[in-house]
């Protein structure tokens, strides 16, 4: 009555039923790819937002928008007010900013060379900016505080203009358009890849915030700012600080609402959450249906399978197989046919998982943790299939079965 | 070798009804007899063929098998009996399905504890004439050999006592013949067999004929002359 001579039968027993043996497998396949595949992606999409988050708001510093209302979207008060005095006056009377850089965009802006237009986007920044954003050119130079104060015209693009609008060509130093200002390309940005929002942020052109508003928008206000602070755990009270002194200069009354947006650390970390939770709940918990599904057709394929072979039960009961000898002989079955289509499901749903990623720009797909995954969803296919037909098997009278 | 002693049983049917399956049924049976329990459907002879074959336990009396006492045995302990003693023959014969003779044969083993078992499948085969059907499947033999390999199953683990039930009840008259013929070759060679049928005929054959009406043994004896099949063969 060896354990190893019935599971061995068991898997032969499976082997001659093809057709229920393929569904069962399709069964939990497709469960478990979804699940995998959701899961495994989520991951590789957390660890690209929380990079990017990081890189673009660092965790010590404050964004202010023009004009009022909420983060992300939602309505907004009157906005155009935010000036570069604004920031100048902020950074002088708040210790805790240690540098600051403000921004004014165009963001569908038409840039040419030569012959060739491309739509990139256009952003005027302080010399600060490198430092600010953290992001450095990889040839040539950033523009300086001269360049910025005297509303030159220099540009640094990045590599993504570099290839469509310069097709190879050496970009430095070279004449481009924007609108019809002539700038000349003094330096070429370290490659960043996609943002949260899905922009590409290499097909960007910079260029002194100051050159940007007097020559092509011709606008006295910026659209946003980013202060980095010396003490990120005052983050809040500069905040506070902030709102103050901006009503102030803006000469906002009491009951006027804000005609700026300041987004702290806290607000990003709580924005990462958000982002975490329908990665990690919302996702998985759709995946999850998929997966009950497939365990379900798995179990009732194998319940059929239990009544259609009842007289085989009897038989075997007849024959001297005792009640733990059906229920691992039917466990077996379904668990050796779930885990099969289980290890499809995590092969497919690594493939797809690494598909959308380089799609979506996410990086690389941990194959450890689409194993994990994978491994613990077809376990559960397995047991919730498994064990309701073994036991319903096993509980059958030889009297009863053999009739 | 086998006794039934002052055996009862009764179901109750789903509708709360109780059915007297077996009354005060007392039998005894020697090594290498032929004994046909012959009765109508309803009678009580397949509870007691369960009762004989250890799949169902007697509501009252006592059941000696080998001299032992074996009604109040658990459900494991029953089955390893059932595994090493008994062997059985159904009227469908119950093979499985896509399952070539020699594995069909060799399912008993697989939940025997039995040393070496090599060789035990196609030697039974051979014992019921089927040495050249060994892979076939079920469903390339004919009703006859279909019942002859589940008599070479039976008779895998040389059980003390080969139960029949109706085995002749699914065949034409020429396998009917054969597979009896073969039950009067095994029990001259020593096996103790008992059939349980309606069928006259079929009693006719075996070497005792217990007649069983509502539950009760009506009457038990000797057959003088079975109808000797090998004979007939030869």
């Amino acid at each position: 009555m060896s354990p190893i001579r019935i599971v061995k039968h068991s898997v032969r027993t499976m082997a001659r039923f093809k057709l229920r043996t393929g569904f069962m497998m399709l069964g939990s396949m497709v469960g478990v790819a979804a699940l995998t595949f959701v899961l495994s992606a989520g991951r590789a999409a957390e660890r690209k937002t929380i990079e990017t988050v990081s890189r673009m708001f660092g965790d010590s510093a404050i964004l202010i928008e023009d004009g009022g209302g909420h983060f992300a979207g939602g309505p907004r008060g009157q906005g155009s007010r935010l000036k570069l005095d604004d920031l100048d006056a902020l950074a002088r009377e708040l210790p805790n900013v240690e540098s600051w850089d403000p921004q004014q965009g165009l963001p569908g802006g038409s840039v040419r060379h030569g012959d060739v237009t491309e739509r990139a986007r256009v952003m005027g920044e302080s010399e600060r900016s490198e430092h600010v954003w953290g992001r450095k050119a990889s040839r040539g130079e950033y523009f300086d505080a001269a360049a910025v104060k005297a509303a030159d015209r220099v540009a640094v693009v990045g590599e993504t203009v570099v290839r469509t609008l310069f097709k190879g060509e050496d970009p430095l130093g070279a004449e481009i358009r924007i609108g019809s200002v002539p700038f000349r390309v003094i330096g070429v940005l370290e490659p960043w890849g996609t943002d949260p929002h899905g922009m590409d942020r290499d097909n960007e052109v910079l260029v002194p915030i100051t050159t940007l508003m007097r020559r092509v928008t011709n606008v006295d206000t910026i659209a946003s700012a980013k202060l980095l602070l010396r003490n990120s755990n005052d983050a809040e009270r500069t905040s506070t600080e902030i709102r103050r002194i901006l009503r102030a200069r803006h000469a906002l009354a009491a009951n006027e609402p804000d005609d700026f947006t300041i987004i702290t650390p806290a607000e990003v970390r709580g924005m990462v959450a958000q982002v975490q939770k329908v990665l990690f709940l919302y996702l998985p918990l759709v995946a999850g249906v998929a997966l009950v599904v497939g365990a379900l057709v798995s179990a009732i394929l194998m319940l059929v399978s239990v009544n259609a072979r009842t007289g085989e039960i009897g038989l075997r009961r007849a024959v001297g197989a005792g009640i733990g000898d059906i229920r691992l002989q039917f466990l077996v079955e379904s668990a050796a046919t779930t885990i099969a289509g289980g290890a499809l499901g995590i092969a497919l749903g690594y493939a797809a998982a690494r598909a959308a990623a380089s799609r979506m720009h996410l990086g690389e797909v941990e194959l450890i943790t689409t194993l994990l995954f994978g491994i613990a969803a077809s376990t559960a296919v397995g047991l919730l299939a498994g064990t309701i037909p073994a036991m319903r098997a096993a509980r059958l009278h030889p009297v009863d079965a053999l009739r | 070798m086998i006794e039934l002693q002052h055996i009862n049983k009764t179901y109750t049917r789903p509708t709360g009804e109780a059915v007297h399956a077996l009354i005060d049924v007392s039998l005894r049976i020697q090594r290498g007899e032929f004994l046909a329990i012959a009765g109508a459907s309803g009678s009580g002879k397949s509870t007691l063929m369960h009762i004989f074959g250890l799949l169902d336990s007697p509501d009252g009396g006592h059941y000696l098998l080998d001299g032992e006492d074996v009604s109040g045995l658990s459900v494991k302990q029953q089955a390893r009996l059932r595994n090493r003693k008994v062997g059985f023959v159904f009227q469908s014969f119950h093979l499985l399905p896509r399952t070539s003779a020699l594995e069909n044969v060799e399912l008993p083993l697989l939940y025997s504890d039995r040393g070496s078992t090599r060789g035990l499948g196609r030697k039974a085969l051979e014992a019921v004439h089927l040495s050249d059907r060994i892979h076939h499947r079920p469903s390339e033999l004919s009703g006859g050999q279909q019942q002859r390999v589940a008599i070479a199953r039976a008779l895998i683990n040389e059980p003390d006592l080969l139960l029949a039930d109706e085995p002749t009840g699914n065949l034409d008259r020429q396998s009917a013949s054969e597979v009896m013929a073969l039950f009067q070759a095994l029990n001259k060679a020593g096996r103790t067999i008992v059939v349980v049928t309606h069928d006259s005929e079929v009693a006719a054959h075996c070497g005792r004929i217990a007649r069983i009406e509502d539950g009760r043994i009506v009457s038990d004896h000797p057959v003088p002359q079975p109808k000797n099949l090998m004979e007939a063969a030869q």
